[in-house]
């Protein structure tokens, strides 16, 4: 039953981490958008946390430029499992207009596991919380297998 | 052995323990879904709390390579603990579980103390240099608002000290009592400059939004939680909920309590609705319509306003009004 309860919690409460490697700010707006009154994501639980240890979501946004990488890499190794990383806009899949620059090392999935890859540049509210709450149930499915 | 399963009883359901975890949690998502329809918003669910802390619960602890082990961990346990034992001295309504005055104001000032030196323990033990800015803003908060709570406190022992025998008492029974006899505190006029004082340390001592310096977590990234994830993390968050129903049932007891009902649970009922409505006046409201104060802001303010509030409430009894 305890376990019953704490798979509750988590379905209920994921805190987003967000990142920044490099994004142009648009797809950043869009995730504010989210979480301000327009769409209030808090009403499903998604918090915005300030540091990696309270994260359970992780969000990331952009290119990955040559100076965010190794930050990136750190950061990522300092959320606690059960952990789901997701990407937002088409940066950090496939570098879009910045692929082939001498300072970007994208795409994402060189460094981690992508689990949910949001398309669009940028994506709209509605799409973004489609993505998250099919990352709420990836941490679900994570949380089980341990 | 009837007494000590009779004391068990107290300390682990009620009114200890798992009754302080229920109505702190309840009272922390009541706060969240008013602030939210505030703001207009929908707003999270009211067991938000519960959710929260049952999630971190099932979450990974990492200790940091610079930390004190065993400080960082006991830290958080070291504040529930206070926490739940204040809990036991506060009468509800003409509810107390001790018949002869064993504790008085003095001990649950102390005691509430307890939790932000609990934080800043455990933040200076995770060894993290946000926690050591949190340290040290929590440490100019908790400055700031036990001026004004300390005066607050002694203007009711006066008051009812005066009617009693013409000294200072700090029993909280007695307090009840007079309360019973002359009706609620906050009906005498002199009381309100130190019931508005009170009402404006709470926000301060449960660290809500004007005065949450210690845990800014835009600045500084929730201070000297930083380092923390998982159980303890949980037990933090609990801490904080906690501490926002013992601040707002210790306002109810000191300024809206009397003689109550016959029945124990339905004073409790009501006891819990009055400290509904005293985090609405004091925690909410203030968090949906205002912003982070600056670190020397919070001491202006809490050194100048309630404290002037509390001290002319303080003169007044002290003539006799």
């Amino acid at each position: 039953m305890f376990k019953k309860l704490i798979e509750k919690g988590i379905e209920k409460s994921p805190w987003l981490l967000h990142i920044n490697t490099g994004s142009c700010n648009g797809c950043d707006i869009e995730l504010v958008s989210v979480i301000t009154p327009r769409y209030d994501a808090e009403r499903m639980g998604f918090k915005l946390a300030g540091t990696p240890r309270h994260a359970d979501i992780v969000v990331v946004s952009g290119p990955i430029t040559s100076q965010s990488k190794e930050r990136l890499v750190r950061t990522l190794a300092q959320v606690p499992d059960p952990k789901v990383v997701v990407s937002i806009g088409s940066c950090p899949r496939s570098c879009n207009v910045f692929h082939g620059s001498y300072s970007v090392e994208g795409p994402l999935d060189r460094y981690c596991d992508v689990d949910v890859s949001i398309a669009g540049c940028p994506p709209k509210p509605e799409a973004i919380i489609d993505g998250l709450a099919k990352a709420v149930e990836i941490l679900k499915t994570k949380r089980r297998g341990k | 052995m009837n007494n000590i399963l009779q004391f068990l009883f107290y300390i682990l359901i009620f009114p200890g323990f798992a009754f302080c975890v229920v109505a702190g949690l309840l009272i922390a998502g009541i706060d969240r879904k008013l602030v939210a329809r505030m703001q207009k918003r929908i707003g999270p669910p009211i067991l938000q709390p519960t959710y929260d802390f049952l999630k971190l619960l099932g979450k990974e602890t990492i200790i940091p390579r610079h930390a004190a082990r065993k400080v960082y961990l006991a830290a958080p346990v070291v504040g529930l603990l206070s926490l739940v034992t204040v809990s036991l001295f506060i009468p509800i309504f003409n509810f107390s579980i001790f018949d002869k005055p064993v504790a008085d104001l003095i001990v649950i000032i102390y005691l509430l103390t307890i939790p932000g030196v609990a934080l800043i323990i455990g933040g200076s033990a995770s060894g993290s240099p946000y926690a050591g800015v949190g340290i040290s803003r929590e440490m100019v908060a908790i400055l700031s608002y036990e001026l004004p709570l300390v005066i607050v406190l002694l203007t009711i022992g006066r008051k009812v000290g005066m009617a009693l025998d013409g000294n200072i008492t700090f029993s909280l029974k007695a307090i009840v009592d007079y309360q019973a006899q002359y009706g609620p505190m906050i009906a005498q006029w002199s009381m309100i400059p130190a019931a508005i004082a009170l009402l404006l340390v709470i926000p301060c001592k449960v660290g809500s939004l004007p005065f949450d310096i210690a845990e800014a977590e835009i600045e500084i990234c929730e201070g000297p939680l930083v380092e923390y994830s998982g159980p303890p993390l949980g037990i933090f968050k609990l801490n904080h909920a906690i501490k926002m129903f013992i601040m707002t049932s210790l306002f109810v007891t000191l300024f809206l309590s009397g003689a109550g009902t016959n029945f124990v649970a339905l004073n409790v009922l009501i006891q819990f609705a009055l400290a509904v409505v005293v985090t609405f006046i004091s925690i909410s409201v203030l968090k949906a319509i205002t912003a982070r104060l600056r670190v020397e802001q919070t001491f202006k303010f809490y050194w100048t306003y309630p404290t002037a509030l509390a001290l002319l409430s303080l003169v007044l009894v002290w003539l006799g009004l």
